[in-house]
C-alpha cells in the first residue's frame, strides 16, 4: 500500500501541498489531474524521495521516505517516469534499462540483460536495444523511459506527465503502453493532463488544487454530475480542458 | 646573410631525439594532470568541508603563479630542504600541477553541466553515490571536456618548452645547442616555430576527431 498522510510541502512562502492524503492500493490506477501549478508533480517527487516533506508522511509498503534508512527500500517499491525522459544520454536503450537492476538488485548481467531485451520487446523496441537516446525519437525514449522503470519490478509506477513533452503520435504510443500495463494489473498513479485517457484507465481520479486534494474519487463517480462534477472547480477545469 | 636549411640536416637526428622527449613529458603530464585535474574538480564539486577549500586553494595558487617560478621551485628550490627529483621526474610533475588546476576547471565544468534530471533519475532508481558518479557523472563530464582537456594539451606543449630552462632538453632545448654550434639562430628558430605550430595544429585535429567520435551518440540530443 502507497500511503499519503496530510503531507505538506512548501518552497519558500509558497505552500505547495497542504495537507494531502492519499491511499493507493495494489493493483490500482489512480490519475492525478488539475491545472499546472496545482503540485502535482511535487506529490511524485515527494513519493519518491526527490523533496523532502514539511509535514506529514508517505510510506511505500510500509517503508517511510522520510527516514533515511528506509528510504531505499521505499524506492525499490517504486517506479518513475518523468516528463523530460531523462535517460542517460552516453549509454545505449539497453544499458540504460540494465544498470540499476545489475549495480542495485545485483542481477547477474545476462540475466539483466535478457529481462531488458523482452522489455524493449513489450515496447515494440526490441531492434532499438544497441540505439543511444539521442538516435532515439520521444516516443521511443519515453517508452525507453518506462522501461527502464519497470525493469526495477516496482510495486508501483509514478508517472510525471510522461507525454506533456510529446507530439499526439508520439502520445498515443506512450499511452497504449500504459493501458496495456494497467490491463495486467501495473499499480500506477499517473499524474496527467489526459483527461480521456485517464478516464479510460483509472480506478480512481483525484484533483488537486492550490496544492490541496479537493476530489478523490472513483472514476464513474469523478465524471458524474453529482459527483466531481458538482465542484465547481472541476467542472471549471474539465470544461476548458476540453476546449483547448 | 643567406636563408639556408640545409645546414640544419646533419642535426636532425638530435632535434628529433628532443621532440621525442617533449612528446614523452606532455604525455605523461597529460595523464597526471587530467587524474589530478579530475580528482580535484570532484573535491570541488563535493559539498563542502576541507577537501573542498583545498581544491580552490590549489587551483587559486597554481593559476596565479608563473609556470617558470613553480618550476624552479621543484628543481632548484626542493633540494635545499633535502628533496632531489632528476630534471624528467620535475617536468612531468611540475606540467601535471600545473595542468591539473586548469583541467579540473574544465572538468568541473563538465559536472555542473550535467542536467539535474538525469542525476535524478540514478537517484531514484537507488543507484548510490559512487555509481552514480563513476558510471554517469564522470562519463558525461569528459566527454564534454573533450576539447577544453585539448586546450589544456596544447598550452602544456607550448609551456613544456620551458623545462630547458632545468636542463631538460626538449625541442627547445635541443634548438638552443643547435643554435650554438651551427651559429645559425635564423634556421635554427625558423624550424621550431613551424614544428611547435604543427605539432599543436595536428594535435588540435586529433582532438576535434576524439570529440566528434564520443560524442556521436550524443550529437542531436534536446538538451
Amino acid at each position: 500500500m502507497l500511503n499519503v498522510e496530510n503531507v505538506r510541502k512548501t518552497f519558500g512562502a509558497v505552500t505547495v501541498l497542504d495537507g494531502v492524503n492519499l491511499t493507493v492500493k495494489p493493483g490500482e490506477v489512480v490519475s492525478v489531474l488539475g491545472s499546472s501549478g496545482s503540485g502535482k508533480s511535487t506529490l511524485i517527487r515527494c513519493i519518491n524521495g526527490l523533496e523532502r516533506l514539511d509535514g506529514g508522511r508517505i510510506t511505500v509498503d510500509g517503508f517511510d521516505v522520510s527516514r533515511p534508512k528506509e528510504l531505499a527500500e521505499a524506492r525499490k517499491r517504486s517506479g518513475t517516469v518523468f516528463q523530460l525522459f531523462n535517460l542517460y544520454p552516453h549509454m545505449t536503450a539497453l544499458r540504460n534499462i540494465t544498470l540499476a537492476p545489475i549495480e542495485v538488485l545485483k542481477r547477474p548481467k545476462a540475466e539483466a540483460e535478457a529481462e531488458g531485451r523482452a522489455l524493449l520487446a513489450s515496447v515494440g523496441l526490441e531492434d532499438r536495444a544497441d540505439a543511444y537516446p539521442a538516435q532515439l525519437s520521444g516516443g521511443q525514449r519515453q517508452r525507453v523511459g518506462i522501461c527502464r522503470a519497470l525493469a526495477m519490478k516496482p510495486s508501483y509506477l509514478l508517472l510525471d506527465e510522461v507525454t506533456s513533452a510529446l507530439d499526439p503520435e508520439m502520445t498515443a504510443e506512450v499511452l497504449n503502453i500504459l493501458a496495456k500495463l494497467a490491463g495486467n494489473g501495473t499499480t500506477m498513479v499517473f499524474v496527467t493532463h489526459e483527461i480521456e485517457f485517464a478516464r479510460q484507465i483509472s480506478d480512481r481520479i483525484v484533483f488537486l488544487e492550490k496544492g490541496v486534494l479537493l476530489v478523490d474519487l472513483p472514476t464513474r463517480d469523478f465524471f458524474a454530475q453529482d459527483g466531481g462534477l458538482a465542484q465547481p472547480r472541476v467542472a471549471q477545469f474539465l470544461s476548458k480542458m476540453r476546449k483547448d | 646573410m643567406r636563408f639556408d636549411l640545409s645546414v640544419l640536416v646533419p642535426h636532425l637526428g638530435f632535434l628529433a631525439s628532443g621532440a621525442m622527449l617533449t612528446a614523452a613529458v606532455c604525455g605523461l603530464a597529460l595523464v597526471g594532470s587530467v587524474v589530478l585535474g579530475m580528482a580535484v574538480a570532484i573535491a570541488r564539486t563535493s559539498s563542502g568541508g576541507w577537501a573542498r577549500r583545498a581544491a580552490y586553494a590549489y587551483v587559486d595558487l597554481f593559476r596565479n603563479v608563473p609556470f617558470i617560478v613553480q618550476l624552479f621551485f621543484f628543481y632548484y628550490g626542493l633540494p635545499e630542504i633535502g628533496i632531489y627529483i632528476d630534471a624528467f621526474t620535475t617536468g612531468v610533475i611540475a606540467l601535471s600541477i600545473a595542468g591539473g588546476a586548469y583541467a579540473s576547471d574544465a572538468i568541473r565544468a563538465g559536472i555542473l553541466a550535467i542536467d539535474n534530471g538525469i542525476l535524478e533519475a540514478a537517484e531514484v532508481s537507488g543507484l548510490s553515490k559512487r555509481v552514480t558518479f563513476t558510471r554517469i557523472v564522470l562519463p558525461i563530464a569528459l566527454r564534454t571536456s573533450v576539447r577544453p582537456l585539448g586546450s589544456v594539451l596544447i598550452n602544456m606543449i607550448l609551456t613544456s618548452s620551458i623545462l630547458s630552462t632545468i636542463t631538460l632538453n626538449e625541442l627547445t632545448g635541443q634548438a638552443k645547442i643547435v643554435a650554438s654550434d651551427t651559429f645559425r639562430p635564423f634556421e635554427v628558430y625558423f624550424v621550431l616555430l613551424v614544428v611547435y605550430a604543427a605539432l599543436t595544429y595536428l594535435v588540435s585535429i586529433g582532438i576535434a576527431l576524439l570529440h566528434r567520435r564520443l560524442n556521436r551518440d550524443l550529437m542531436g540530443q534536446v538538451s
